[in-house]
């Protein structure tokens, strides 16, 4: 992957805000009788290059902060700077345009369009960029084969297992070179081996290419894996706890 | 589980899926519609057609009148009539005379004046006053000779706004004669000449009856008190009878109107007057016999065709109907195996879908049932419009049959489409659908396909092995004989139908599927398509015999064949899609989702444009069929030299001292460049001058079926060869095609005869008709149906009416003298379609001096062609009549008989063969001419040339009536082009009728459009999520679902005009005429599509674009 090795001299990169979050505020049914408060005034500034997992009990917030940051949600107060672009400013064409130059997203269901072969699914942000169909296709057949799903191009997402629809996912999130990755729940739907190859891919990914990850994740071990947890409950950051940890050896 | 949780299920599911089942009866309630309406339509149009016509009987069952044409009936008639019908309710004497009226400067040349006795007996009905609709005694309205009632319709048709008393003018032949005897100064002979007065009478008309109304107003136009129009009519008969009837009128019952007499009752009771009376002195006839079996044949045809094209329409509601079942299922999948996987069993989720679907039935039927009677109420009120007269009553009949029909109809279209998904259902692996695949269609055939197959294989074989094996009357496939005719291309088609798909279903056990349903679809839709486009054109020499149900499996299969071939073929064609649209800037994300959605959604994506492939084969075909059958005659019509208008006055021109009526027209327009006149003669009533259609000399003739009333014209050299002395001269005036020529002339029988090679043996024929020596042979032929003594309709040949039919008397025997000398007689040529060529008949040349006519025999040598516009100018037949309001004009129809200059001469109604006589005429008094222009043939201007001529012609004391000094003189213009145009109306009209049933089908289309896409975008909801995630702009969003729409749209259409542009090609090589594509239709078309998929996408695309990602991947269906 030539864009991960032309960065692996930048490795040791100055430490600078790419997502600063102030006041954030999510209700949804807003007004009314069974509205939810889901995000209560969060603040959180994440540098780049990190790697960074929130944990917290179901319904404490944490996939609704994700949609925030990742802008598939609309937030209800506060604002959101994400590589020094106020983005509450932005238009939603703006918006979408932004999302898919500076955004990936990894599902816990790997969302890929079940009506497109691997290498189909991967492409299709790079032809959304306008990009030429032939480079497209080339560039996910590289990100694809290095990512180990070389024989595995022209299948559909039904026929391959899950820790390989993952890897599309993954391939899929970072063929335009986001500057962060948002993961939510990426190994949920997978056994703890795959989950383990797939968490070290992460980490490659994020050394190799100093892109930034935010993971969702209730499994301790996959959190351990980042650089520092963030511990959300009732839709507040409750504590924070810096890394390194110990299984991060291990694996 | 059992049925009480199948009901728990479908109950549940019935309700949560409010807006999806809503789809279901919609689609149900649409079939049903289609269904009940085409029901109602062709029931009315039946009962509507059928009481026009018996409406205009009165109440009168048949009537009985003197054999011989204008005899008379006396007293003792009536007693013999009641005698033999002592059931009668009553009956009525009744004398008519057809006159020509003048009212103004409106002029009819033949209405028809009926005579009744006051006091006519009241089960005939009353007359009402059009206006006030009060019942009119005409006791004391028609009180003398001059007083005589109009019907409304002939006021109507007279431009009469108000209940008015007028004078009108009616000329009498009066036997006002005077005899001038001269002596001839060689031979010495006495030579006598009559001379008739002809003159006129003022009537005044004392009242006008309601003739919309049922009874005894409907039956007649003018009505005169009997005993004087007795008087008046005294007058023409030599014994001055004043007591002759022309028939009496028999009323079985009254009141038919309301209940129809009994078809066989009145059979019966016509069959025993005429086994009772003696033939050839009276007459028994029952128009209202005739009309029954008129509209069943009318009904036949029109009721087959609408079978036809509603059976095709319906298919696209089952298509549509059967997609959203589809749907419903595929939906659900996930639900389904969760059911299985919870411990439900197959037959149960059959049931619970079953269930659904019956009540989805019943209710679409339900609401079907009222669409439909909407429907049929719609289309009745436009069939008013389209073939209405005013006395057309058009009133929806409901048959009980069809509400219980419409129901049932509901519940089984639900059940029958839903069955097959259902079963799909039942079977899904629950693993597979628990993980969201998708069962791949790419797998070989099963025994049982197999087997079934092979039994359509046997089917199929034994049907192509009809033709020349079973029925020897036919010729087998294998020899080139063996497609050449209609029928052997019904068992051809049948054969293909069973024989390709079978293969197809055999071979799939052994290639892949995809290879199997190519070879059959492809097979199958060759078959049809080389009847259509090679067989019509170059094999089949003879079409009759094309009937519906040829052209039913003929055009299914075309369909059949295009749709699978294109949705077996969808990826590829997808593929091909995608790879344009990813190099379009701004769609390469739409490129990459929306091609791949259709093929992923084979079956569905295929039943949607399978409905358009429907709809649009049936709209190409009907939208071509009109412009090319217009320009084939509008065509030739140009390149014969055309002529652009007619005139014909009501008498022959005055014979003025400094001018004629020809040069008149030539001074009235400098356009005009050439008028050709002809001397025409009809004898409305003088049977005198009829003419005979067997010889006046033998015992065998009976003036009741011998003697026809038969227009005569002239036709010289001149007229149509102007200066150009023989037939390979290109310089004459005017081309007159001929559908069947005289002896002498080789001509081949292949129907596949050039125009130029036409025009080359017409011009032949036609030196051969101006040649006074020339005579040809008279053959054994006669005129059968519509002479014949139960003048039974259903009889006559109506397939010779234009066109060029080869050699008709090839094998028929020439008759023989009684030395055994083949009868050969100077030639006539005509425009009717009555007359078979080689038939010899007799003209009333003169009178002798005792008032009998002087026959001379001739031989009908040829007949002009009403199809090629050439022709078309003298022969008056027009489809049109049967349904042009008010006057039907049975002399019209029957057409002329056209006579050389040398033999119009010997007659004393063309020219003055024998002295003076009210009817003879100087050589240049002529009464049609034909006149060309400088103008094209359609252009709009000639209308105004025609409305100078009238107004030259047509005002009193002005123009023409000044020259001649004679108000009596009327013209009337025809342009060719409406003439051509109205014979083309009957086809417009009936078009226009089924383009009815051709839009519902786009509605259906509509819907269905509709339907799938909302059904996508909630089905959708997660991938749309997905696409917003990844970088989707709303616009790419909305243009992905707008896109599937109109791409589907578009393959319909696309194979809609390929269908339907071969299906055409047939039908114009059928007519030998060239096809014409409407281009501007289809473009039409092509929007309307496009329209129907933005208009049907647009709001549920919106919606689509507008999910926040966030919610829409929280979506699991």
């Amino acid at each position: 992957m030539e864009s991960v090795t032309s960065k692996q001299k930048e490795n040791a990169a100055t430490k600078e805000p790419i997502l600063e979050i102030n006041g954030l505020h999510k209700r949804y049914s807003e007004g009314k009788s069974n509205e939810v408060h889901a995000i209560r005034g969060l603040d959180l500034t994440v540098n780049k290059g990190d790697m960074m997992a929130i944990m917290g009990p179901s319904g404490c917030g944490k996939t609704t902060l994700l949609n925030m940051i990742g802008h598939l949600d609309r937030r209800s107060e506060g604002t959101i700077v994400i590589n020094n672009i106020d983005t509450a400013t932005l238009s939603d064409g703006k918006m979408t345009n932004f999302r898919r130059d500076n955004i990936g997203f990894i599902f816990q269901l790997f969302n890929l369009f079940p009506f497109l072969s691997a290498v189909e699914n991967v492409e299709t942000p790079l032809l959304l960029k306008g990009i030429n169909s032939g480079v497209a296709r080339e560039q996910a057949k590289m990100i694809l084969r290095e990512l180990g799903m070389g024989d595995r191009l022209y299948h559909l997402p039904s026929e391959l297992s899950g820790g390989q629809q993952q890897r599309v996912a993954v391939a899929r999130a970072l063929i335009t070179e986001p500057a962060i990755i948002l993961g939510d729940e990426p190994t949920g739907d997978l056994d703890s081996t795959t989950s383990a190859d797939v968490m070290h891919l992460f980490r490659r990914i994020n050394k190799m290419n100093n892109q930034t990850l935010v993971l969702v994740t209730h499994n301790r071990w996959i959190a351990e894996q980042c650089d520092y947890i963030v511990h959300m409950s009732d839709g507040k950051i409750s504590r924070v706890e810096q890394g390194p940890f110990t299984s991060q050896e291990e694996a | 589980m059992g049925l009480k949780s199948s009901f728990m299920v479908a109950k549940r599911s019935l309700w949560r899926r409010k807006t999806k089942n809503l789809s279901a009866i919609l689609a149900v309630t649409l079939g049903v519609t289609l269904l009940v309406g085409i029901q109602i339509t062709t029931d009315t149009l039946q009962n509507a057609f059928l009481t026009s016509l018996l409406q205009t009987e009165g109440e009168v069952d048949f009537s009985v009148a003197n054999a011989t044409t204008g005899g008379c009936l006396t007293q003792a008639d009536y007693q013999k009539i009641s005698n033999l019908a002592p059931d009668a309710v009553g009956i009525m004497p009744e004398l008519t005379m057809n006159v020509p009226i003048m009212l103004g400067s409106q002029f009819d040349s033949s209405v028809k004046i009926a005579g009744i006795s006051t006091d006519y007996p009241q089960e005939f009905g009353t007359f009402y006053d059009w206006k006030t609709g009060d019942e009119m005694d005409i006791n004391d309205l028609l009180t003398d000779n001059t007083t005589i009632l109009f019907s409304s319709r002939l006021a109507e048709n007279l431009g009469l706004e108000k209940d008015v008393s007028l004078p009108i003018s009616v000329t009498t032949e009066f036997t006002n004669l005077t005899i001038t005897i001269n002596i001839d100064p060689t031979t010495g002979a006495v030579i006598p000449t009559p001379v008739f007065g002809t003159e006129r009478v003022e009537l005044s008309v004392v009242g006008i009856f309601d003739s919309s109304r049922p009874g005894i107003g409907s039956k007649y136009k003018m009505v005169m008190a009997l005993e004087y129009l007795q008087q008046w009519n005294s007058l023409q008969d030599v014994n001055r009878e004043t007591d002759c009837v022309s028939s009496y009128l028999v009323a079985l019952k009254t009141d038919h109107f309301t209940t129809e007499i009994e078809e066989s009752y009145l059979q019966e009771q016509v069959d025993l007057f005429e086994a009772s009376m003696p033939e050839n002195s009276y007459s028994i006839n029952s128009n209202r016999l005739t009309f029954f079996s008129v509209a069943e044949i009318v009904m036949t045809l029109l009721s087959t065709m609408l079978a036809a094209l509603g059976l095709l329409v319906m298919v696209t509601g089952i298509l549509l109907i059967s997609n959203v079942q589809l749907m419903s299922v595929e939906d659900r999948e996930f639900q389904t195996g969760v059911l299985r996987a919870v411990g439900e069993n197959r037959r149960g989720i059959v049931q619970s879908i079953l269930i659904e679907n019956v009540f989805q039935g019943i209710l679409g039927g339900i609401f079907g049932l009222i669409g439909g009677l909407a429907f049929g109420q719609a289309v009745a009120l436009y069939l008013v419009e389209l073939f209405g007269t005013g006395s057309l009553s058009v009133q929806p009949v409901v048959s009980e049959v069809v509400v219980i029909l419409a129901v049932i109809v509901g519940v089984m279209l639900g059940i029958i489409t839903g069955i097959i998904p259902a079963l799909r259902a039942s079977r899904v692996n629950i693993v597979d659908a628990l993980r969201g695949i998708k069962t791949s269609f790419e797998k070989k055939s099963g025994r049982n396909l197999v087997a079934f197959g092979i039994l359509l294989m046997i089917g199929g074989t034994l049907a192509l092995l009809i033709n020349g094996v079973f029925d020897e009357s036919s010729q087998a496939i294998w020899l080139t004989e063996g497609w050449d005719t209609i029928d052997e291309w019904r068992n051809i088609l049948i054969g293909a139908g069973l024989l390709f798909p079978g293969i197809g279903m055999v071979l799939s056990r052994f290639i892949s599927r995809i290879k199997a349903l190519n070879i059959t679809a492809f097979a199958l839709y060759l078959a049809p398509v080389i009847l259509f486009v090679v067989a019509m054109g170059e094999w089949i020499t003879d079409i009759t015999g094309l009937s519906t149900d040829i052209l039913i499996i003929g055009v299914t299969e075309i369909i059949v064949g295009s749709v699978l071939l294109v949705a077996v073929n969808l990826p590829p064609v997808m593929n091909a899609l995608r790879s344009l649209l990813v190099k379009i800037r701004g769609l390469k994300g739409v490129g990459q989702i929306a091609p791949a959605l259709i093929s992923s959604h084979k079956s569905r994506s295929t039943l949607t444009f399978a409905i358009f492939a429907v709809i649009m084969t049936l709209n190409v075909t009907v939208a071509v069929l009109v412009p090319t059958n217009l320009s084939s005659v509008v065509e030739t019509e140009e390149s014969s030299k055309g002529i652009d208008l007619i005139v014909s006055l009501n008498k022959p021109e005055m014979l003025l001292p400094d001018t004629t009526y020809l040069e008149e027209l030539y001074k009235l327009d400098s356009h005009i460049t050439d008028v050709i006149p002809f001397k025409t003669y009809t004898p409305t009533t003088d049977y005198t001058k009829f003419v005979a259609v067997n010889s006046p000399l033998t015992p065998d003739f009976d003036a009741s079926t011998s003697l026809l009333p038969m227009g005569y014209g002239e036709i010289t050299a001149d007229q149509i060869r102007g200066n150009a002395t023989d037939a390979s001269d290109s310089d004459w005036r005017y081309a007159f095609y001929l559908s069947s020529f005289p002896d002498g002339i080789t001509k081949p029988v292949d129907s596949d005869v050039s125009d130029e090679e036409l025009l080359k043996l017409s011009k032949e024929s036609w030196d051969l008709f101006f040649d006074p020596t020339y005579t040809m042979a008279a053959y054994n032929v006669s005129l059968d149906a519509l002479l014949s003594e139960d003048r039974d309709l259903t009889d006559v040949d109506l397939s010779n009416l234009g066109g060029y039919s080869g050699d008709e008397l090839e094998g028929v025997a020439m008759l023989r003298d009684e030395y055994g000398e083949v009868i050969k007689n100077p030639v006539v040529f005509t425009d009717s379609f009555i007359l078979p060529l080689g038939l010899q008949i007799w003209i009333p040349m003169n009178t002798t001096q005792y008032g009998a006519p002087v026959y001379q025999a001739f031989t009908v040598a040829g007949r002009l062609d009403s199809e090629r516009a050439g022709g078309f100018p003298l022969s008056s037949f027009s489809i049109g009549g049967l349904f042009s309001d008010g006057d039907f004009d049975f002399m019209d129809m029957i057409g002329k008989i056209y006579l050389n200059e040398y033999w119009a001469n010997q007659t004393n109604f063309l020219a003055e063969a024998n002295g003076e006589t009210s009817t003879s005429r100087a050589p240049d008094q002529y009464d049609y001419y034909l006149i060309k222009t400088s103008y094209e043939i359609d252009d709009p201007e000639l209308d105004s040339v025609a409305q100078a001529i009238e107004e030259f012609t047509n005002t009193n004391n002005q123009g023409y009536r000044d020259l001649a000094e004679d108000n009596f003189y009327i013209a009337s213009a025809t342009v060719l082009y409406s003439k051509i145009e109205s014979t083309l109306e009957m086809t417009e009209r009936v078009v226009s009728f089924l383009q009815i049933y051709v839009t519902f089908g786009l509605v259906i289309g509509a819907v269905g459009m509709a339907v799938i896409s909302v059904r996508n975008v909630s089905e959708r909801k997660r991938e749309i999520g997905m696409m917003r995630a990844i970088g989707f702009p709303r616009t790419q969003v909305m243009i992905s679902v707008l896109l599937e729409l109109v791409v589907l749209g578009v393959i319909g259409l696309v194979i809609g005009i390929i269908n339907g542009v071969v299906i055409s090609v047939g039908f114009a090589n059928m007519q030998s005429a060239a096809l014409i594509i409407p281009w501007n239709d289809l473009g039409v078309y092509l929007g309307f599509i496009t329209l129907i998929a933005l208009a049907a996408g647009a709001i549920p695309g919106l919606f689509a674009s507008r999910i926040p990602p966030a919610e829409a991947l929280r979506y699991v269906g």
